[in-house]
């Protein structure tokens, strides 16, 4: 332990640091810690000059360990992890001290802030002693991927990997491909057929040579880890197993039951219809009520189900839209039909979007009538004199009146929900779910398409409400991640997880339960617990489980957290 | 109290000229913009809401419309050009044919097929009626003008004027009945005192004839014009109905009564000259839209002013044969204007107008005072919402 010699840098981070906490003074007193060679403040550590300034001192003074106290290790652990390996010392032989977000941020007083701050990079001194080289391995990527759900965002992941060249085996649980989309007629705001935009999708997989398409299939276990997963695939056939790199979960949504809201008579009223019920009218081209007549009133009903504290909070997104391209096909096909068009709020926000709201109010001359959020209209039947067959009592927004309209058809726009069975696809693939069963993204800004889980990756609607367009768009994002990493060939697997030492386990299997990345694997035959380095994000739960004591996190060793705790106390 | 839409109302508008209601989407900027627009008259904003949802009871008791000028500010200041300037005029046309229970107003309105066929077999009807009135009880000769043996004498003429004056007359009054039922009656209407209606009376005349609140307006071109319009056609209606007989007698001019119709006649050339050219050129912004009730109304005017000249000028000049002619083309014009133009269509607002600034002013100050006993937060929604 004498010959190690330990480089201390103290960075300023401009004034972020220093302007709370006397570095120079932190740097002085490292000198005098037994095992420290050098120790430097200076203005930035993450610029080049800070970094070549470790390079150079490792050469200069054979600097064998190195404390860098700055910012958080989240921020710049890489870079200096780099600098050292440029230098000739292992990257692991690095210890930052965090002395920006847990000192100079947060605290006021200067000289408690520095004395603070001597002891956390103390601490770090303490414990880079105790670091041991460690190396980086890699697995190999397997190429083929697993995609499942054939919807819009399952069929256009699919064609883009197998169009570059890769196997994709695309699971659909119904009997054919299109998903939610091959349900409606024409689309928002172009008034596209949806027809158009699957058909030839949907011919390409089914005799693309790279795609090998299994309907009415199910996956019912999933193994392995990124780059080797090994699924299990419930088909009319039977049982098989796959080998995939990636997954691509493109499960999408339900609709919202609108039976669940009574005063809207949805099941007990005959001409109170979902947006579905439409879309199907639509497609055979031909709008009647249940009792065959053209309706004469329609009214569109928003947000049904959603942006409600009793049902969903969140907005449904593409109802907003939908609506008015009823409102255009409805013109369409009757001529001499009025259009109603109850709406919380107007969003039109996608591109197009507002030219179509202005549009459609221009041409089909819908009364646009605005209620208030948890206002619900009520939907009855009407009276022998009026000259429709329902009344919808609504207290309109921009007017404060109490409106009667008539109507003969309501068209109830019905949200988008999580799948019944989004519980069970999120255990097998092991993502999770928000409070409305959405599959959660890594991150929902700069990391949308990926999880928590690597190489599982979710496109479309199945993450929340989505349009066509942004469904498409995360299914060529997921792509391109996937992309990414065959280019690569293999998997990079950080030399930091836990490791279960053979002699002391018992076989007990506790770890297995506690594992949150199902990295933990039990060997019956030896009766002991394994631990995949791929899988394990180091989180240490095991770690702390085990009650032998058998399981040790490389890198967050005993030693090294005994001995950083010794420094700060 | 719930109101019913009428979902088709929007679509029945657009016949009177409201082509643009569904664009708006209530910024607000068009009562902002009116110089006209306070409480407890509100508009364009909550007139064009009302329109947008159906609302047509509200629409039929409301003063809004009548209170408006179209100086076009607000369709100037609208983002979304959403015309509320031209939905307010055509709301005027669609009030007038409520207001008329004969339909023939609602007819004529929303088709210029209807209105220019009522016109057409009005004149026929009237030469047919004039000719065989000149050959069987009249002079005989159409080259007899004025004096004995004149071929359309004017005494049976003044008398037929009367009939159809008298008629015309009535139905404009019910038609006035309807409105005061509408307007101060409606479900949103407040109750006014006999004595206030009386205490008020004088403002009838004064809005009659000085269209006071058109002045007010920050262009004051429109209002001379239709000033003069209006003024030049009471002259000479006013000639007519009494001093037919002076008119018609000849060749001496009688100055005492024929200096009255050269200064209307003038009076009238030169408005409608000027409106017309306006129309034509779409100047102002009010005249940037013509519906087919508005170049019935001015074709048919500068028609009879002009036919009248020419019967003025042949009969002095002696001219009896073609001055007869004259005449009986003058009158085709006549009768179709006051028949079709005065119950019915753009010249009944001649009666509206007055009425709707008195019945404003009652019902302001019937609001008022219930803000005065209430406080404004505790007057009826519905009374607060009414314009």
């Amino acid at each position: 332990m004498a010959e190690e010699r330990i480089g201390v840098y103290v960075c300023m981070c401009g004034t972020n640091i220093a302007k709370v906490v006397d570095v120079d003074s932190v740097a002085e007193e490292m000198k005098d810690l037994q095992g420290v060679a050098i120790a430097r403040s200076y203005k930035y550590m993450c610029s080049n000059p800070g970094q070549q300034m470790i390079v150079d001192d490792i050469k200069e003074h054979g600097l064998t360990r190195v404390v860098v106290s700055a910012c958080s290790p989240r921020m710049h652990e890489n870079t200096f992890r780099k600098a050292l390996e440029r230098g000739g010392v292992n990257p692991y032989m690095l210890e930052m001290a965090n002395i920006r977000e847990q000192c100079s941020w947060i605290h006021a007083d200067a000289l408690a802030a520095t004395a603070k701050a001597k002891d956390l990079v103390r601490g770090a001194v303490q414990r880079v002693k105790y670091h041991e080289a460690l190396d980086t391995r890699s697995v190999p990527m397997c190429p083929a991927t697993l995609v499942l759900g054939g919807g819009i965002a399952g069929l256009t992941t699919t064609l883009e990997l197998a169009d570059s060249g890769q196997q994709v085996y695309l699971v659909e649980r119904a009997g054919h491909l299109g998903g939610n989309v091959a349900r409606i007629d024409l689309t928002a705001p172009y008034l596209d057929s949806a027809r158009d935009i699957l058909k030839d999708r949907i011919a390409r997989v089914m005799r693309h040579q790279n795609v090998r398409v299994l309907l009415q299939s199910e996956l019912l276990e999933l193994k392995g880890f990124i780059g080797n997963f090994k699924p299990k695939v419930v088909t009319p056939v039977g049982e098989e197993e796959l080998e995939v790199g990636s997954v691509v979960v493109c499960t999408g949504y339900k609709e919202f039951d609108a039976g669940r809201i009574k005063p809207y008579g949805y099941g007990t009223l005959p001409d109170v219809i979902t947006s579905f019920e439409l879309e199907a009218m639509l497609r055979k081209g031909n709008v009647v009520t249940k009792s065959g007549k053209r309706p004469r009133y329609v009214t569109i009903l928003h947000c049904v189900g959603s942006r409600s504290p009793e049902y969903h909070g969140y907005c449904s997104r593409v109802c907003c839209m939908t609506g008015l391209k009823y409102a255009n096909e409805i013109k369409s096909a009757i001529p001499e039909a009025y259009v109603s068009d109850l709406y919380i709020d107007m969003h039109a926000f996608g591109k197009g979007c507002e030219e179509f709201y202005k549009k459609t109010a221009e041409d089909t001359h819908s009364m646009f009538l605005m209620y208030a959020k948890g206002q619900h209209p009520s939907i009855r039947l009407a009276g022998p004199n009026d000259d429709a067959s329902m009344i919808i009592n609504l207290k309109e927004q921009l007017s404060g009146e109490d409106l009667e309209i008539p109507s003969d058809l309501v068209v109830l726009l019905v949200g988008m929900e999580a799948r019944e069975d989004a519980d069970k696809v999120g255990r097998l693939v092991n993502i999770s779910r928000d409070k409305d069963g959405w599959f959660i993204e890594s991150h929902p800004k700069l990391d949308p398409v990926a999880t928590t889980t690597d190489g599982i990756f979710i496109a479309g609607a199945c993450s929340s409400p989505k349009d066509i367009p942004d469904s498409v768009a995360q299914a060529r994002a997921a792509v391109a991640r996937i992309l990414a990493k065959i280019s690569q060939g293999k998997i990079a697997v950080d030399a930091v997880y836990s490791e279960v030492e053979d002699e002391l386990c018992s076989g007990c299997r506790i770890c297995n339960t506690v594992c949150p990345y199902g990295a933990i694997e039990y060997d019956a035959e030896k009766k002991k617990s394994l631990i995949n380095s791929a899988v394990c994000k180091a989180c240490g739960c095991c770690v702390v489980a085990c009650p032998s004591g058998a399981i040790k996190a490389r890198h967050f060793t005993d030693e090294q957290v005994y001995a950083q705790i010794e420094a700060l106390l | 109290m719930a109101i019913r839409a009428n979902p088709r109302l929007i679509e029945d508008l657009e016949r009177f000229g409201a082509e643009d209601v569904s664009k708006c989407y209530h910024c607000g900027n068009c009562s902002a913009a009116c110089p006209f627009s306070e409480e407890p008259f509100i508009f364009p904003r909550r007139t064009m809401r009302h329109l947008q949802m159906g609302a047509e009871s509200r629409l039929r008791s409301t003063l809004s419309p009548w209170l408006c000028y179209y100086c076009g500010e607000c369709s100037d200041q609208c983002p979304r050009g959403a015309e509320p300037g031209e939905t307010m005029m055509s709301l005027r046309r669609w009030l007038s044919s409520q207001y008329d229970f004969t339909g023939i107003a609602r007819w004529m309105y929303r088709s210029w097929k209807n209105q220019l066929l009522a016109i057409l077999i009005i004149a026929v009807l009237t030469c047919i009626g004039m000719l065989t009135y000149g050959y069987t009880w009249g002079g005989g000769n159409i080259a007899v003008y004025d004096g004995p043996g004149a071929f359309l004498p004017d005494g049976p003429i003044h008398i037929f004027d009367w009939i159809m004056g008298g008629a015309l007359g009535a139905l404009l009054a019910i038609n006035c009945v309807r409105m005061w039922y509408f307007l101060m009656r409606g479900d949103t209407a407040r109750p006014v005192s006999i004595g206030a209606y009386i205490r008020n009376a004088a403002l009838l005349p004064l809005h009659f004839f000085t269209q006071k609140r058109y002045s007010q307006c920050s262009n004051k071109q429109p209002w001379v014009m239709h000033l003069m319009i209006m003024l030049g056609y009471t002259t000479m209606l006013v000639l007519i109905v009494f001093f037919l007989g002076a008119m018609q007698e000849g060749p001496e001019i009688d100055w005492r009564v024929h200096i009255f119709g050269y200064l209307a006649s003038i009076g009238l050339v030169v408005a409608l000259t000027w409106a017309l050219r306006g129309r034509l050129k779409k100047l102002l912004t009010y005249q940037k839209k013509t519906h087919h009730t508005d170049w019935a109304f001015l074709g048919l005017l500068i028609y009879l002013t002009l036919t009248g000249i020419v019967q003025h000028i042949l009969h002095r000049t002696g001219l009896p044969m073609a001055a007869n002619i004259a005449y009986v083309v003058h009158m085709m014009g006549v009768v179709s204007f006051e028949a079709t133009q005065v119950p019915f269509s753009k010249w009944s607002h001649l009666a509206y107008r007055p009425l709707a600034m008195f019945y404003a002013k009652l019902q302001k100050d019937a609001w008022a005072a219930g803000v005065e006993t209430y406080g404004k937060a505790q007057l009826p929604a519905a009374t607060v919402a009414a314009d």
